[in-house]
């Protein structure tokens, strides 16, 4: 199957042709071969042309991140055959919804529902760890809805509010 | 000997503590607030006593709460780690008002080197070098006066001041009457006086720190120093000893330990201390302050000369004299202490709360770690964000920096962010490298450094493993077993379609 990826930031193309553990898959117009294990929940040991990776995937809010030693790769993968995930999380049109990037507490709720926000417009104040942080609209809108109160515990990834 | 001793502390320092307790026999009682009861230290501890809800004003920096728990369960002395109680000389009068030893120095020595005035006056009567300053209020002339007799740069300061408001840097005598009426006047405007005093400006100071150890009959022995120069807002980050600049001059060692032992003698000081000195480019060192506890760099001196300063720490407090003396210290290799946080460096150090979803330690010859983290635990939002400190010892430098590396390396922390990918960074800087450190390190390192980028190659393999998991994401997550591949069969299904 053909997936087309986002890799930290560009745009690219694998099409696995067999499955682990003999993976085989063709990556930049080449066809290669791996040996891929999972070895530890989350963690696969890929052996391609002789060398050894450790590949250490997380699933985050917003990609899937895999990090292989240290080096960090932000990975979104879309499977052209599915229309759903297309045109998600494009600034300046349809809906945005503020999620917190980090977990912490709600400090400040600097909009109400109905208000008319600017691009670049602080929404809320989330503190994690005695920092405080703004977060801000990405487009101009009338705020929809705001899920989150002061003195809320957030989880990473949680819906704060929604700009219609 | 104490038989039981409660540790006034959370985190990685609690949990040193009751490791030292434990191979002494002496029974650990630890304190938690509601942020904390899967903490670590409450799970390693024999007792353990909810002190309150989670801000440290309403819990850890409880005294009546503290005391409390250690009646309750009968200890018979505290220890305060560092921060939170440590260095509040009302806490360590309070212990022995309660009839409870506090492991550390007397509230009277606490209180002396508490005051930054204080401290200073001590160390200029003990004829400790301190960094020359007016100490008072001074006029143009007399700040002109200054700067002609001890040279320039030199830093203008507020005397009611703070934060840097009514702070200015002269570099040249050109400068300075501007400069003056601008400090002034800002001076004035923040702090309702005008009033300025004068230093001499430090530049590209190193910041390097003397381990002391005293006991109550009045031996006092200095363990070496520590370079501290690499921090970040003003917080140490990576700890050696010994100090590049001291192991080239092994002269200055004895000179500021000899220094040091004053300062501390003269505010009647025993239990462990650190003294604090900021060295110029001549390696000429001043006095900058005493800090009266256990220090979180510790594991590096205690790496260099082989001694457990906790369980040296307690038995001082239980009465014994100190079981060496000055000329029985050796020093021996290099370590290296890496503070682990989760946060994000590449984004100003932004923190980075949140669940440990995996965890793999380093392991191995050398190395050392002292943390309170484990796979599932949720690092609090409440308190800082140290998760570990990783110390390496090898028997030169160039040792101690190559299995650090290799150390980070294998280290893997999964769920936050952390800073370990950007060690390595630092430890692979020629400035690092060359042992050239000054305390606006961190600074110049982003000013040179490029986010390192991956080897060519590595995409794929990045490209590979995203790949595979995405065909899996469906299914639940897989069991930890060696036969079991449900996404293997998920990857398949995919292939079919």
């Amino acid at each position: 199957m053909k997936l087309q990826l986002t890799i930290n930031g560009a745009e690219d193309e694998i099409e696995i042709l067999a499955p682990a553990p003999a993976c085989q898959f063709r990556w930049g117009g080449a066809e290669r071969a791996a040996s891929v294990e999972m070895a530890e929940p989350g963690v696969y040991s890929i052996l391609l042309e002789g060398h050894s990776y450790d590949a250490r995937v997380e699933r985050t809010a917003r990609a899937l991140v895999v990090v292989i030693d240290g080096y960090r790769f932000e990975i979104d993968v879309r499977d052209p055959r599915r229309w759903s995930h297309k045109g998600r999380g494009r600034a300046g049109e349809g809906v945005e919804t503020l999620v917190a990037p980090m977990p912490g507490k709600v400090v400040r709720v600097l909009v109400a529902p109905g208000d008319v926000v600017e691009a670049g417009q602080g929404i809320l104040v989330v503190e994690a760890m005695k920092m405080q942080n703004e977060l801000k609209a990405s487009r101009a809108g009338r705020v929809a809805a705001v899920h989150a109160s002061e003195g809320a515990t957030v989880a990473a990834g949680e819906a704060l509010a929604t700009i219609g | 000997m104490f038989r039981k001793i409660l540790i006034a502390n959370r985190g990685e320092i609690a949990v040193r503590v009751i490791r030292a307790l434990r191979e002494m026999g002496i029974g650990a009682v630890a304190v938690y607030s509601d942020a904390d009861r899967t903490s670590l230290h409450v799970r390693m501890a024999d007792e353990a006593e909810h002190v309150g809800p989670a801000p440290s004003g309403e819990s850890y920096l409880r005294i009546d709460r503290i005391l409390d728990a250690a009646r309750k369960h009968g200890a018979e002395a505290i220890h305060p780690g560092y921060g939170f109680l440590s260095e509040n000389a009302e806490f360590a009068a309070a212990c022995e008002d309660a009839g409870l030893v506090f492991i550390g120095p007397s509230a009277a020595s606490i209180r002396a080197m508490g005051s930054k005035t204080e401290a200073r006056q001590n160390a200029v009567s003990a004829g400790t070098p301190v960094v020359p300053g007016t100490d008072h209020g001074v006029n143009l002339e007399e700040a002109r006066a200054f700067g002609r007799s001890h040279g320039y740069p030199i830093l203008l300061k507020a005397v009611a001041g703070g934060g840097g408001k009514g702070m200015r840097s002269v570099l040249r005598e050109a400068e300075l009457e501007p400069a003056f009426r601008n400090a002034a006047s800002e001076a004035e405007r923040a702090f309702r006086s005008p009033e300025i005093y004068v230093e001499k400006l430090i530049e590209r100071p190193r910041h390097i720190e003397v381990q002391l150890l005293g006991d109550r009959q009045g031996n006092m022995v200095h363990l070496g120093e520590r370079e501290c120069s690499i921090q970040r807002r003003h917080q140490k980050v990576v700890e050696e000893s010994p100090s590049p600049l001291v192991a080239l001059h092994p002269e200055m060692r004895q000179a500021m330990g000899e220094a040091a032992i004053r300062v501390a003698r003269a505010a009647g000081y025993y239990n462990a201390g650190t003294v604090e000195f900021l060295v110029d480019q001549e390696r000429r060192f001043y006095f900058l302050e005493m800090n009266t506890r256990l220090q979180v760099e510790h594991p590096v001196t205690e790496l260099v000369t082989g001694l457990d300063l906790v369980k040296l720490q307690i038995e001082i407090a239980a009465g014994a004299r100190l079981p060496f003396a000055q000329e029985q210290i050796a020093w021996r290799g290099s370590a290296i202490e890496c503070r682990i946080y989760a946060e994000d460096p590449y984004n100003d150090f932004l923190p980075s709360p949140g669940k440990i979803t995996r965890l793999h330690r380093p392991l191995g010859p050398g190395i050392r770690l002292d943390g309170c983290v484990y796979a599932g635990w949720t690092v609090p939002l409440e308190y800082d964000p140290l998760l570990a400190k990783l110390a390496v010892w090898g028997g030169t430098r160039e040792e101690a920096t190559a299995r650090m590396l290799r150390a980070l390396r294998e280290y893997d922390i999964g769920g936050i962010r952390t800073n370990l990918g950007f060690f390595r960074q630092i430890l692979e800087d020629e400035e690092f490298r060359a042992g050239r450190l000054h305390t606006g390190f961190i600074e110049g390192f982003f000013a040179r450094h490029r986010p390192p980028v991956p080897p060519p190659g590595l995409a794929a393999v990045a490209a590979l493993a995203a790949a595979l998991d995405h065909m899996t994401s469906a299914a639940p997550p897989p069991p930890v077993s060696s036969g079991a591949r449900p996404w293997l069969a998920a990857g398949r299904e995919e292939l079919l379609r």
